[in-house]
């Protein structure tokens, strides 16, 4: 969408999802080399599943939202579509504004580099620029708390220190999208305090948020809306506290 | 193809990142590191070098120097093809959880290839300054040939990297392919010996005998290389290279779901 069609229609979305369904081919036994391809090009055993049923849901910028719904709703794949990690089988998906998301932690990071170059080749991959690196490198290191260890090679961290480096390298990116699953439960209680305070500091700052999560009690403090995803479908969409009390009550 | 370069350009960083990785974190925690990938080739030109005057008889003088200006970029070649072949699949870790062009990973194959073969030339010009061949102004074509080479090349694993990650065993049948273009390569022997063979035409087909040719010219026989015909290869490279990006495009968008 260009510039001028939004400010006449006065929207200000971040991320617009229209009708989108997503349909996953599911295998019974998948086929992957070419012997087993020629047996048996017949019989493909394969059904497709339709995991997310025409989902319309606009975010406005500055917002942050909640995705609920039990386990294998289609929560993480509409967060999945969201980052155009995976395309949608039919309906539009139009994000306006610089995403990152945090579905992995320490993507691309190389066990055999120091901290300080991972956090290059981390950085990297959401599409920063070594000058853009250099400038909030300190703060990065800062976060993570890791002092001297940063300069030994991660495999020797522990797999907390490991989270930590690669939470503060996300957290601090600067996108002004940023799609959270699942991975708030980093660290320590100190660092996890730390964590949603930047959270809280960076919806302050006007960052436009979704996050995944069932941790109800931390989600229900910070966000302001929620969505609950059941069965591929958006069973209720409002106010964070009606949203968790009415799930509780279906699925608690 | 200017998506490939507003995506190249906001990802440079990514791009650089992974060719470091690419080329040092892979003999990371070896005793000779990075000096592997020159020490491979030489001594497989060293085996060559000693092996075939002796089944041939009669070899070219300086034929040491002959086998290591074929080798070291047919190394250059394989190690890309076979390596860009497998990267989507290598990645998928990555390619499951984030996004980036993926494109990214098939170039910075090259890339890092075309860097460890740039320092390799370094082993050529010892070897030409040792064996009293020496230079000649024809090698202000050998950029044109490397660039050829690196089109070539890229054209080629845009396409295998994605085919191989729906039909898995690309990668055998490239290997196999790439064994067989090995001889259908002058590389042990000059392009010469085959013109009144009926075979001739396997040679001339193959883009990699004009490319290793052009090499033997410029650095061996110091010679005005085959132009047109390198210009015909290397227009046919970005016709490929361009198709491969399309195809590439075409099938990226399953990858993480493939993978």
């Amino acid at each position: 969408m260009t510039k001028v069609d939004k400010k006449k229609r006065g929207e200000n979305y971040a991320i617009k999802i229209e009708n989108v369904s997503k349909s996953f081919k599911l295998f019974y036994d998948k086929h992957y080399t070419l012997k087993e391809r020629l047996v048996f090009w017949k019989n493909k055993k394969c059904e497709m599943k339709e995991v997310l049923r025409e989902i319309s849901l606009n975010i406005k910028k500055g917002e942050s939202v909640a995705l609920v719904g039990i386990n294998g709703s289609g929560k993480s794949t509409l967060l999945k579509l969201m980052t155009k990690i995976i395309y949608p089988t039919s309906g539009t998906i139009s994000i306006d504004g610089k995403l990152t998301s945090l579905l992995e932690l320490g993507a691309g990071f190389h066990p055999d580099f120091t901290g300080r170059e991972n956090i290059y080749f981390n950085a990297s991959i959401f599409g920063l620029t070594a000058a853009e690196i250099d400038s909030r490198i300190n703060e990065i290191i800062e976060f993570s708390e890791l002092g001297n260890l940063i300069d030994s090679p991660v495999r020797t961290y522990s797999s907390g220190q490991y989270m930590r480096l690669a939470f503060s390298v996300a957290i601090n990116v600067d996108a002004e999208i940023l799609l959270i699953d699942e991975i708030l439960a980093v660290g320590d209680q100190h660092f996890q305090e730390k964590c949603f305070q930047k959270l809280e500091e960076l919806k302050k700052s006007d960052k436009t948020i979704v996050i995944v999560s069932h941790s109800l009690g931390s989600i229900s403090q910070f966000c302001d809306r929620a969505v609950w995803i059941n069965n591929g479908r958006i069973a209720m969409d409002g106010t964070i506290h009606e949203v968790i009390e009415k799930y509780l009550e279906v699925c608690g | 193809m200017k998506e490939l370069l507003t995506n190249l350009y906001n990802y440079r960083q990514l791009l650089k990142s992974n060719v470091k990785k690419e080329i040092r974190g892979k003999y990371k925690g070896s005793f000779l590191g990075v000096l592997w990938s020159f020490v491979n080739p030489l001594l497989t030109a060293l085996v060559y070098a000693i092996v075939f005057p002796i089944i041939l008889r009669s070899a070219e003088p300086n034929y040491v120097t002959f086998i290591v200006i074929g080798i070291l970029p047919w190394t250059y070649f394989t190690t890309v093809i076979m390596q860009g072949t497998t990267t989507i699949l290598m990645n998928a870790a990555i390619i499951k959880k984030v996004y980036f062009p993926r494109e990214i990973l098939p170039i910075s194959i090259n890339v890092s290839g075309v860097i460890n073969f740039l320092i390799s030339c370094l082993i050529i010009f010892i070897f030409l300054i040792f064996s009293g061949i020496g230079f000649s102004w024809y090698l202000g074509f050998l950029p044109l040939v490397i660039i050829t080479q690196f089109v070539l090349q890229q054209g080629i694993i845009f396409i295998t990297s994605a085919i191989n990650v729906y039909v898995r065993d690309a990668e055998y049948i490239i290997s196999f392919i790439i064994n067989m273009l090995f001889y259908a390569t002058p590389i042990l022997y000059s392009a010469s010996m085959f013109e009144h063979s009926a075979l001739n035409w396997i040679i001339k087909l193959n883009p990699m005998a004009t490319i290793m040719n052009c090499y033997r010219d410029i650095l061996f026989y110091q010679s005005m290389p085959a132009l047109l015909e390198l210009i015909i290869v290397l227009l046919v490279s970005c016709v490929l290279c361009y198709i491969g990006f399309k195809i590439f495009k075409k099938l990226e968008r399953n990858f993480a779901e493939e993978v």
